[in-house]
């Protein structure tokens, strides 16, 4: 349009940079405090995988069973003995790295790719295995069993 | 003495025969003792040694005291460790073997003091054995004359005169076996020695003579390590076995097999050496319808299932070798889901045809290991993406675990020849395996996000900073102008 | 939108009478000139500690301060936690950027001789928030336990102890025991959050009133021109560069979480030997590579006890500069102080090279 002055060009021009400014100003604050809420919404695994594992209450294990449970990136394999005592061995094989298995027939722990056996304390008692499992230990409390290293 | 005047005789007509004087056997052959006469026969005395050669003594003098005299050098009949010693004063002595024309090796009496049989014996004064306890003392004959003890057709009767009495073992070591002659003469090699010939494996074939080391020691030919070589000795020499009729290869494929490897390059001892197959004493090649036991020493699970499926009652009713078949014997590579399936070269259309119901099975198993083998390398490679590009994904390789498991299960479960039965096992691999891709995308995405997210808020942040600017350049703007003016 | 900001100035000036206050603000003035563009420092190391203090905050929400938690606390939150990533490899970076611009802005303060009369306990305050600066740095370091972190830590706390007479103890305080164990992470964990923030707000407030009060320091050469000297309005005008850069800086701070995370190496093991290759951070390494390279011992005094004397020494000097600088309260810039400034700055920076690259 012809004739427009100066003083109105000037005013939509600052009316359009206020309006880029607060636009800008609300989208920044958008792109801080979206990720500040999704941060302080916990997690599906609500708790941190710890040196010391929490296996769950002692009832849910059966006499002469034996369970693998994720300690850190090893596994670990839980025994309940017939006799209802807890052990917690290695369950990498110490041949060739198969993951071992508790035989209730045995009562024995049995790695099923070469018939290595070892015994209840992780003693390699038949087969190849050149060495026995290493133990890990665990800990009753209250009722709950907890995995650790050994000291 | 009746006979004196006769051997007297005798002994003189030897003497004149040109042969060199030997007083000592004169006076003690006229005498009718056994050495004596076994000495006739003996190699040394063949050559021209005196009784005094051993013995000491003067063997030129007719007078017993002077042949007899201490200061001739007389030592009487050696008792113990001195027998060794007395025969290693030539044995031991290259000089000595060269004067007298001999090309026997000189290192025996060395070996045998450093050997098992050279240790402390019951009575600790001597040795558990002396060269006379295994070659005689007067009767001596060269190792190659059928008469000597140590003559392949005769070695195994005069190492059992000690290692298969119990009693006298039992003082040594307890533990050990005594059945290894009774053992051997069941055996392809016993057999064939006891028929004649001497070619075919005896004790020292495989323990040595003089350097016996017990099995445990590493250094001993019979040690797990070193036994492939120690058969290969007889068995893959081409000229030797050409009689029998025995392939020679067989060395070279155990080598380059899964258990030559585990054995021979990494000092596996749980791997299996030839005696493991084929037995120690009692060697002989598995019988068809016993290899899948043998192999299940170790191979538990596959020789049970195997044993458990159509295949054992049909392969030993074809006389078909069990394991064997499929995975060969000495050259057993690792094995892999190749094996089965209906392509040319798997071994199950080598029997199942086109159309049968086994046919169709063997190619829906072969494509579950396929499928499974597949999905665990696309797991893998996607965790190892992500970990390479710096994301935190320590659960799901842990999974990887047991999707190896569940391949070597499903493996093994082949062996049942069931298909339902390997479904279970390849579908829970799949399915974990299914899991660990996910998360691995997962990782790989979110890492994508990141630099997605950065490029968004940097222009959020730029037109920002650039609005700002303007905004402030227009403030001072106006400032200027106001100062202007009111001045 | 302005209205409501009416209302609520004028329901606040009722009960507080901010007349005042807004009168005096608008009155704060920048000078611009050639050295203007330190005046900015401030400003950023400012910004980057309210980041610290955020990022901080949101971390306490996930981090567990024990020996056996520590290390897998920060794994799970890179790893399991939303954007935990980037708030933690933004409050690794902007530690770094904070020290950095700290130096900087005690350098350029230095130079400008701008702790002279009246401004002698902005400087002291400043230095002081330096000193916590470090500490936050060196106690931040132990935090998530890893090799690195504890073989530094061990070294660092170890020196400490060469002091004669106080030096034992108050190593054996720091660690909370006479090594470095879980005792030692409880206790740093204690001060980086609690006790250095505690001195350290109360610092910055009085060292924040102070130039409010007394506004920006005015370069020395330039005193005589000080009427004729181009100003703008600390409100909003130089507030508002202020915040430009300081938008540009937390850009800077993404962009270095995004492309260069932080690492969390390997955790903790007491039993193990020490990595090769252990040093502190690049703001400790002067310090680091010049006891490294002095002699064990020099005449009768231990070489580690001398340089740890001498840095002490050092550091009080500089700490009580405006005391002893006559020059600069009677307008003059002393020759003789700047090179020993440009001195020091080249000290810092060939040693911290050389012990990078050692």
């Amino acid at each position: 349009m012809q004739g427009v002055s100066p003083n109105m060009e000037r005013t939509s021009k600052r009316d359009f940079l206020k309006l880029l400014l607060g636009g800008g100003g609300l989208a920044w604050l958008a792109a801080v405090v979206y990720p500040v809420l999704a941060y302080l919404k916990p997690p599906v695994q609500g708790e941190v995988e710890v040196t010391s594992v929490k296996v769950g209450p002692l009832s849910g294990i059966e006499k002469n069973s034996g369970t693998i449970v994720r300690f850190g990136t090893k596994p670990v394999l839980l025994i309940r003995t017939a006799a209802g005592e807890l052990r917690a061995l290695s369950a990498t094989c110490t041949h060739l790295d198969c993951t071992v298995q508790y035989r209730k027939d045995l009562e024995a722990i049995w790695c099923a790719c070469h018939n290595g056996t070892y015994d209840l304390n992780g003693r390699n008692i038949s087969g190849p295995p050149p060495r026995p499992l290493e133990q890990y230990r665990v800990v009753l409390q209250g009722e709950d069993v907890y995995l650790s290293k050994n000291a | 003495m009746k006979q004196t005047p006769l051997f007297l005789f005798l002994v003189a007509l030897a003497a004149s025969a040109g042969k060199a004087a030997d007083g000592c056997l004169e006076c003690h052959a006229a005498l009718g003792d056994t050495p004596s006469k076994l000495f006739l026969r003996d190699i040394h005395h063949a050559n021209g040694i005196p009784c005094s050669g051993c013995h000491g003594g003067d063997a030129t003098s007719s007078d017993m005291e002077q042949a007899m005299s201490t200061k001739a050098g007389f030592v009487g009949r050696p008792v113990g460790d001195s027998v060794s010693v007395v025969c290693a004063r030539c044995h031991s002595s290259g000089e000595e073997m060269k004067h007298l024309h001999s090309s026997i090796p000189v290192g025996q009496f060395e070996l045998l003091q450093q050997s098992v049989h050279g240790k402390r014996g019951t009575d600790g004064r001597s040795r558990i054995a002396q060269c006379t306890t295994c070659h005689g003392a007067h009767g001596i004959a060269a190792v190659n004359d059928p008469r000597s003890p140590v003559h392949p057709r005769n070695l195994v009767t005069t190492c059992s005169r000690c290692h298969s009495d119990a009693t006298y073992m039992r003082s040594y070591n307890p533990a050990l076996p005594v059945d290894q002659r009774e053992k051997y003469m069941t055996s392809v090699h016993g057999k064939r020695n006891a028929a004649g010939d001497s070619r075919a494996a005896e004790c020292a074939s495989c323990h040595g003579s003089h350097d016996i080391l017990p099995v445990k020691d590493v250094r001993s030919a019979v040690y797990p390590t070193n036994i492939p070589r120690t058969c290969a000795k007889c068995h893959s020499d081409a000229a030797l076995m050409k009689a029998y009729g025995i392939p020679t290869d067989q060395y070279e494929r155990y080598a380059k097999s899964v258990h030559g490897v585990a054995l021979l390059e990494r000092n596996d001892l749980g791997a299996p050496a030839c005696n493991s197959c084929h037995g120690n004493h009692g060697a002989t090649p598995p019988g068809v319808a016993s290899i899948s036991k043998v192999c299940g020493t170790c191979h538990a699970l596959n020789s049970e299932l195997f044993s458990a499926s159509p295949h054992k009652k049909a392969f030993d009713a074809l006389r078909v070798p069990e394991c064997e078949s499929c995975h060969g014997n000495h050259g057993i590579m690792a094995a892999s889901a190749a094996l089965i399936g209906t392509e040319e070269g798997t071994t199950c259309v080598r029997c199942h045809k086109d159309g049968s119901a086994a046919y169709v099975a063997a190619g829906t198993m072969r494509r579950m290991l396929d499928s499974l083998e597949s999905e665990e390398t696309r797991a893998k490679s996607l965790v190892e993406d992500a970990e390479q590009k710096g994301m935190e994904v320590s659960e799901a390789k842990f999974r990887l675990r047991e999707i190896r498991q569940a391949r070597l299960e499903s493996r093994t479960t082949v062996h049942a020849f069931d298909q339902a039965k390997l479904t279970g096992v390849a579908a829970k691999g799949i399915a974990v395996a299914g899991w660990v891709s996910a998360e691995g995308e997962r990782a790989i995405d979110d890492y994508y996000f990141r630099r997605v997210g950065l490029g968004v808020s940097t222009l959020i942040i730029t037109i920002l900073a650039v609005t700002l600017y303007l905004y402030i350049r227009r403030i001072e703007k106006a400032d200027r102008r106001q100062k202007t003016t009111t001045t | 939108m302005k209205g409501i900001g009416q209302k609520l100035y004028h329901w606040l000036d009722e009960r507080v009478h901010l007349d005042q206050l807004v009168e005096f603000m608008d009155k704060k003035s920048v000078p611009m000139h050639r050295g203007s563009i330190w005046y900015y420092f401030g400003g950023v190391s400012l910004f980057l500690f309210i980041v610290q203090v955020v990022t901080g905050i949101l971390l306490l929400l996930y981090y567990k301060g024990s020996e056996q938690l520590a290390f897998e606390s920060i794994q799970f939150l890179m790893s399991k936690v939303s954007f935990g990533w980037l708030v933690r490899s933004v409050h690794s970076w902007s530690a770094n950027l904070f020290v950095l611009s700290a130096m900087i802005h005690m350098f350029s303060v230095f130079f400008e001789r701008a702790y002279r009369f009246p401004r002698e306990l902005t400087w002291l305050t400043g230095m002081f928030m330096f000193f916590l600066a470090l500490g936050f740095g060196f106690s931040g370091y132990l935090l998530p336990w890893n090799e690195l972190a504890l073989f530094a830590t061990k070294v660092g706390t170890e020196i400490v102890g060469v002091v004669p007479g106080i030096g034992k103890p108050l190593m054996i305080l720091l660690r909370g025991g006479p090594e470095v164990s879980g005792a030692t992470l409880s206790r740093f964990f204690g001060f980086h959050v609690a006790v250095l923030p505690g001195i350290f707000v109360v610092l910055l407030t009085i060292h924040l009133l102070l130039v409010q009060r007394q506004g920006m320091s005015y370069p020395l050469r330039k005193e005589e021109e000080r009427e004729s000297l181009k100003t703008i309005p600390f409100f909003p005008n130089f507030l508002l560069r202020d915040l430009l850069l300081w938008l540009v800086v937390l850009n800077v701070l993404a962009i270095l979480a995004v492309f260069f995370p932080w690492e969390l190496g390997r955790k903790a093991d007491a039993f193990a030997p020490a990595p090769a290759g252990i040093r502190p951070e690049w703001y400790f390494l002067f310090m680091f590579q010049t006891l490294k390279v002095f002699p064990a011992k020099v005449w009768a005094i231990d070489g580690d006890v001398l340089g740890v004397g001498l840095f002490a020494l050092a550091g009080i000097l500089w700490t009580l500069v405006p005391f002893w600088d006559r020059k600069s309260r009677h307008g003059e810039k002393g020759r003789l102080l700047t090179w020993t400034g440009i001195g020091v700055v080249l000290y810092i920076l060939v040693l911290t090279v050389i012990g990078w690259l050692a």
